[in-house]
């Protein structure tokens, strides 16, 4: 499954009411956890719903599992567990009857359909209110229900619409958990589109950003966070030249400043003590030392500052990319 | 998943075709329509005329019973096409407003909580999501329209004393026909008036105007123009004039008022389209924002 990506978008265009939603997005999608993130209509529900087949690229294509959304729509839902991001449920039935009415159309015998329900709803934390009706359900269990059906029939790919939606901290926390668990079991793909960069943080190795229908950003988190170096920023008084051709000797990259302060970029066998000990050698007072390392907040505000990307690379300020591979 | 062990396990069980998840749908909405105790009552309802039929045609062949009612002539319990017209027609009229009833059931639930997404998300078209509903419809209408017009064809058939059956074969064949198109037509204006209102008891009211309002227009036309195209407006006629045709009793039809049968099918074939195009509209997983 690695050799084809999850997702594979070729010059993906789709036009809604004339306008363009989302504008040649090319790339492709092969993280055990996709996070989707962008400003409000930046076309990441319209890029799930055409995931779905709802829509029909208006040019190029969108494939999942190899298969053309739009064309072969029928075999990819039936490999697809579906969380919508509004609530969307048959309130009028109990929790268990509608996971098993969901897991049915998905293609389970009734039989195995019911143990199914059964065992989701147990999963995601309502076995004890599954006999209650969904519309009497709290705005959190109304999360955790949709998340039972979308998995109740043993999907290839979970597709997640803002999951935290609407949920308290507590109620975030465990829906987080059931990601991430569910990511660790390895079985399922997940495509999770939130605004919450936190959330993506937590659960996702892949990152998409969307920005007005167009790819700002397309990397892998775990690979920016292992390629990634520490940045260092100190304010020292005293003989900063000397200090700084010393350090420099311990393989970092410097560069001075005026008024004492420092900048570099610490090698991975050298620590911050190695600092304390050149500068208490050389009687030198280190003021204010702040670490700081690349987040996914980092990589986000540059593809919301930087535009777009070009020919796939996000040229970003200092010349520093942002590990982007199209 | 295990119950128990509250992890998570992948499904690698068997998969039905992807062509009975119509049933699947056609199952559960059969299941809410019938959760409803007012279904029942009007299905019992729908059951009285036909047992009322049964019985005339048991003392229409039984001479001992005529005897016992003062030997009443052949003409006043006469089993013959008008006589199954008529059954045909009451049931029509009462399965109009059992679908009334169930059509608003099987919609607006969906729609008014958003269910539309979760369902289309699945391996299942708006097509067949519709036509899911139309099998629900479908299989509580014929229990009280064409079913128990045959069984009562059937008994006739078998109570007779002189060969009936094989010699009124058209009166079977008209009314499982007719009830056809009558079960089509209600289903399909049923589910669309559904689709565009929120309110199940106002659906209900809304399916029952949708054929009798423009029926009272069409009889108004048809009196100030002084003809009779108006009529076409009122699609009870419009079917009752293609029962009548299709148990071949168009001789008895009042000139006047006798519609061609191109002008009856392109009526029903319109407003089949325009219930078409109304649940086009509705039915979707996403509403498409212009502008």
């Amino acid at each position: 499954m690695n050799s084809m990506g999850t997702i594979e978008l070729d010059a993906l265009e789709v036009r809604l009411g004339g306008r363009a939603i989302l504008n040649g997005l090319s790339g492709s999608l092969r993280g055990q956890a996709i996070g989707l993130l962008g400003p409000n209509g930046a076309g990441k529900s319209t890029l799930i719903n055409t995931l779905l087949g709802f829509h029909r690229a208006t040019s190029g294509t969108a494939r999942v599992f190899g298969l053309d959304t739009y064309r072969d729509r029928a075999q990819i839902r039936g490999g697809i567990g579906y969380m919508p991001e509004n609530d969307s449920f048959i309130g009028n039935m109990s929790g268990v009857r509608f996971v098993r009415y969901m897991a049915e159309l998905a293609g389970l015998p009734s039989a195995e359909a019911l143990e199914r329900a059964h065992e989701a709803l147990f999963y995601v934390g309502l076995g004890e209110v599954r006999y209650r009706k969904v519309n009497t359900y709290s705005l959190g269990m109304k999360q955790l229900i949709k998340l039972a059906q979308a998995l109740a029939h043993g999907p290839r790919l979970l597709i997640l619409d803002e999951p935290t939606n609407g949920l308290d901290p507590i109620a975030r926390q465990r829906m987080i958990q059931l990601i991430q668990q569910i990511r660790k079991e390895g079985s399922v793909r997940l495509l999770i589109s939130s605004h919450l960069l936190r959330d993506i943080d937590e659960t996702c190795d892949e990152v998409l950003i969307l920005k007005s229908g167009r790819i700002a950003a397309l990397c892998n988190i775990e690979e920016e966070r292992r390629s990634n170096r520490s940045f260092m920023e100190l304010e020292t008084v005293g003989a900063t030249e000397s200090f700084s051709v010393s350090i420099r000797g311990l393989g970092c990259e410097v560069a001075c400043f005026p008024g004492g302060r420092i900048k570099l970029v610490l090698p991975e066998h050298v620590e911050a003590r190695d600092l304390y000990l050149i500068a208490s050698e050389q009687k030198v007072q280190i003021r204010r030392m702040h670490v700081r390392r690349d987040s996914l907040e980092d990589i986000f505000l540059r593809a919301m500052d930087y535009g777009p990307m070009d020919n796939g690379v996000m040229v970003t300020e200092g010349g520093r990319p942002a590990h982007v591979h199209p | 998943m295990s119950i128990h062990k509250h992890d998570y396990r992948a499904y690698t069980g068997r998969v039905t075709p992807v062509w009975t998840r119509i049933f699947v749908l056609g199952r559960y909405s059969l299941a809410e329509a019938w959760s409803s105790k007012f279904t029942t009552v009007l299905f019992v309802v729908c059951l009285i005329p036909p047992i009322g039929a049964l019985f005339t045609i048991y003392l229409a062949n039984n001479p001992a019973a005529r005897l016992l009612m003062g030997n009443v002539g052949p003409r006043v319990l006469a089993i013959d096409g008008a006589f199954f017209l008529n059954v045909l027609t009451i049931q029509s009229w009462l399965a109009m407003a059992l679908a009334s009833w169930i059509a608003p059931r099987l919609i607006t639930l969906d729609l008014v909580d958003n269910a539309l997404p979760i369902l289309l998300s699945h391996p299942i078209s708006r097509f067949g999501y519709v036509l899911g509903k139309c099998v629900a419809l479908f299989a509580t209408l014929s229990i009280v329209t064409w079913v128990p017009c045959l069984l009562l064809f059937a008994y006739q058939g078998y109570a007779s004393p002189v060969p009936w059956a094989a010699a009124n074969l058209r009166i079977a064949v008209g009314m499982f026909a007719g009830s056809l198109v009558w079960i089509g037509l209600i289903s399909l204006l049923g589910l669309a008036l559904s689709s565009w209102v929120k309110w199940r008891v106002v659906a209900t009211g809304i399916i029952f105007a949708a054929i009798l309002v423009p029926a009272g227009v069409g009889a108004i036309v048809s009196e100030v123009l002084r003809t009779k195209w108006g009529l076409l407006l009122n699609l009870p006629l419009v079917a009752f004039s293609l029962w009548q045709r299709l148990l071949g009793l168009h001789d008895h039809v009042d000139e006047l008022k006798k519609l061609p049968v191109g002008a009856i099918l392109a009526v029903l074939a319109l407003a089949c389209c325009l219930f078409v195009v109304m649940l086009n509209k509705r039915i979707r997983a996403r509403e498409v924002v212009r502008g």
